[in-house]
């Protein structure tokens, strides 16, 4: 042992003792510790929750059943997910129910099949909208956007402004910011037009190029599937796999490092590690107490990537009741309704019948200080909107506000306004020292999604197997 | 000088207190009361003498900025208050009364009167118009109440009243 060797344990008496400490126990984190102990390396995952799952949650129905109030769908393409999930035994199944989607405007339902709503106004527009977008996302790298032709100029702008820029107009904009309603937790304002024609070029993989359709389509595209016994499982499944190398209601404090290795403190310990995974969102992890400090830049870029604001909103029923009206239980409500986008999450076997909206954005704004009971009455008016009167007799509903959780702040993830990814973005996954990055907002595919954050623990457990 | 005066009566299925409760919120009128598309300004429960803004469509797609100031409140009785820029109509004068009445299955319910006085210059144009307007007028007031309603049985739902 050299000196300053023994100086450092001597610093850190008492402290435990692993090759890596993975900080966040989301599915990026586990997926890390997973290809890190198969690859013979002692791992201590440590995780702020008294659960695991991070932005994964099932909610309890009663007699088995769940029904989620975090991350939930996958689809084609996201095949990272898909293969682990399969590996711990977790199955998927149809997210669609048979039957017709309502779209509401103005307070008038509308009954339709298929992927187009039945508006005349909105759909040209629409239609060249969708064009654009393709048009420019497929001019993205999605693993260095700040390289896309006219990457400054992009990042100048909003995507609204972008999108009104290229003549689309009211109608389309708001149907566009009815997926970002749920996909950002804002809207088209909020993020930078580079931003979100790098995200939309990010709803692929390495043979597929991201299109729109993909992140937005129902079978066949991100909303395609579910899992069996909730997304939560998978997470669930990889904790038990770890065998106890999990360590819960550990939130952590500081990360020190110097030439011989990197001390975590938590509030259940310390752990000295010859490396670490960070896989917690990025706010979040600026928030750490960082002896020495994040690169400037990289801090800058963290504090600069805040998620959106989204709560679900989920009424439960004795049953699915709008499947025997001939109805999905899907919805899409146009501007100044609170909800914008609602499923039927009823688990797979039929019951109890479970509808689930997403209160986001603009929405969450105005909604989300006023009494719960106010809010209740709002969520259950847009659910009757689309299902009829009978949305009222709920027996049970539940909110899931991301917001209000500390080790989340937000959500789905993170959106970047103007200027972020062109002056920092080459930041984002750079390790520091001994200290390495995962988490779904450090994919080049799924930027954002289960998908992403299973890549971006795979990328991160090679990147510091290599440097080994 | 044309004077109207338009009248509509409902019964909403909620208990005269709830009703009154909801109907004093300045805040919450775009919740229920048709054309209103946005409250723009407001001071909570309703005060005489206080004022609140709403944006509102009119006819087709036009759209107006109005402004209201509370004149009279009779707690769980009454309530008036008057409105400009609804233009051409003037004098807009907008009275809820509320009494409560027993549904025949003996539930606490609230019979609704809402109406709107005004007047409409331009003398025989001003009577063509109100034929236009005093239709919409009327299914708007009855869309209101009926909307008022359902915001509180939905707020109400889950707790076991039904
Ligand atoms: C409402 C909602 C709907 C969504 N819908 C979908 C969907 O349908 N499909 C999809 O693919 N994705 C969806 N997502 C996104 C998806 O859930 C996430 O991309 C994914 O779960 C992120 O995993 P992660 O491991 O990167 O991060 P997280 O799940 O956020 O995990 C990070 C973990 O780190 C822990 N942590 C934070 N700080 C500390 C600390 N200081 N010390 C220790 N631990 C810490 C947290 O508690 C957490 O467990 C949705 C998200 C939300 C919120």
């Amino acid at each position: 042992m050299t000196d300053t060797q023994s100086t450092a344990a001597a610093d850190h008496r008492g402290s435990r003792t692993t090759d890596v400490v993975v900080i966040g126990a989301g599915l990026a984190g586990l997926t890390a510790a997973r290809e890190l102990v198969a690859a013979g390396k002692s791992v201590a995952v440590l995780e702020a929750r008294d659960r695991v799952g991070g932005r994964l949650l099932n909610h309890d129905l009663g007699d088995g059943q769940v029904t989620e109030v975090g991350g939930q769908f996958v689809g084609p393409t996201q095949d990272h997910i898909l293969a682990l999930a399969k590996e711990v035994g977790v199955a998927t199944y149809q997210a669609a129910v048979p039957g017709e989607t309502v779209y509401v405007n103005d307070g008038r339902a509308k009954r339709f099949t298929g992927h187009t709503p039945p508006d005349l106004f909105a759909l040209p527009d629409m239609g060249i909208a969708l064009a654009r977008i393709g048009q420019a996302a497929a001019k993205v790298n999605p693993a260095a956007p700040w390289q896309t032709p006219d990457a400054r100029e992009l990042d100048g702008m909003t995507y609204e402004t972008w999108l009104r820029k290229a003549e689309i107009t009211g109608d389309a904009v708001d149907m566009i910011n009815l997926f970002l309603n749920s996909a950002y937790g804002g809207e088209a304002r909020d993020a930078s037009a580079l931003f979100s024609l790098w995200y939309v070029s990010t709803f692929g993989n390495e043979t597929n190029p991201g299109t729109m359709e993909r992140g937005t389509g129902t079978t066949g595209g991100a909303q395609d599937s579910r899992f069996v016994g909730g997304s939560q499982l998978v997470a669930q499944r990889l904790a038990e796999e770890l065998d106890g190398r999990v360590h819960l209601s550990a939130p952590v404090r500081r990360i020190s490092q110097d030439s011989t290795g990197v001390t975590v403190v938590s509030d259940a310990g310390d752990w000295r590690a010859d490396r670490v995974i960070v896989a917690v969102p990025p706010l979040v992890a600026s928030r750490i107490v960082w002896d020495p400090l994040l690169p400037a830049q990289q801090d800058q870029l963290f504090q600069r990537l805040p998620f959106g604001t989204l709560m679900k909103c989920v009424a439960v029923y004795d049953k699915p009741f709008w499947r025997e009206d001939g109805l999905s239980g899907m919805g899409l409500l146009r501007g100044g309704s609170p909800i914008r986008e609602m499923f039927d999450n009823t688990p797979p076997d039929g019951g109890p019948g479970v509808l689930m909206g997403f209160l986001g954005g603009k929405e969450w704004r105005k909604w989300a200080h006023r009494p719960a009971a106010e809010r209740r009455g709002a969520v259950l008016r847009c659910f009757a909107q689309v299902v009829g009167d009978r949305a009222f007799d709920t027996i049970d509903y539940v909110e899931q506000d991301w917001t209000a959780e500390q080790w989340t702040q937000g959500g789905p993830t993170s959106v970047a306004a103007p200027g972020v990814l062109t002056d920092f973005g080459q930041w984002m996954g750079r390790p520091h020292g001994h200290v390495h990055w995962a988490g779904a907002e450090f994919s080049p595919y799924w930027n954002g999604y289960m998908d992403g954050a299973v890549r971006s623990g795979r990328t991160a457990a090679a990147e510091l197997l290599d440097r080994d | 000088m044309n004077h109207y005066v338009v009248t509509e009566t409902a019964v909403i299925d909620a208990p005269l207190g709830r009703v009154w409760d909801v109907i004093s919120r300045t805040d919450r009128y775009a919740e229920w009361v048709a054309g209103a598309i946005e409250v723009t300004d407001h001071h909570g429960v309703a005060t005489v003498g206080k004022t609140y803004a709403e944006r509102n469509r009119t006819l087709g797609p036009l759209k107006t900025d109005s402004v209201w100031t509370v004149r009279e409140i009779e707690p769980l009785k009454r309530r008036v208050d008057t409105g400009t820029g609804f233009a051409p109509l003037q004098d807009v004068t907008n009275t809820f009364e509320f009494r409560p009445v027993q549904s025949p299955d003996g539930r606490d319910t609230t019979e609704m009167t809402y109406q709107v006085e005004y007047t409409i210059p331009l003398g025989p144009l001003g009577l063509l118009l109100d034929s236009i307007q005093q239709p919409a007028m009327r299914a708007g007031m009855r869309t209101s109440m009926a909307n008022l309603n359902t915001l509180i049985r939905s707020e109400d739902s889950g707790t076991g009243r039904r």
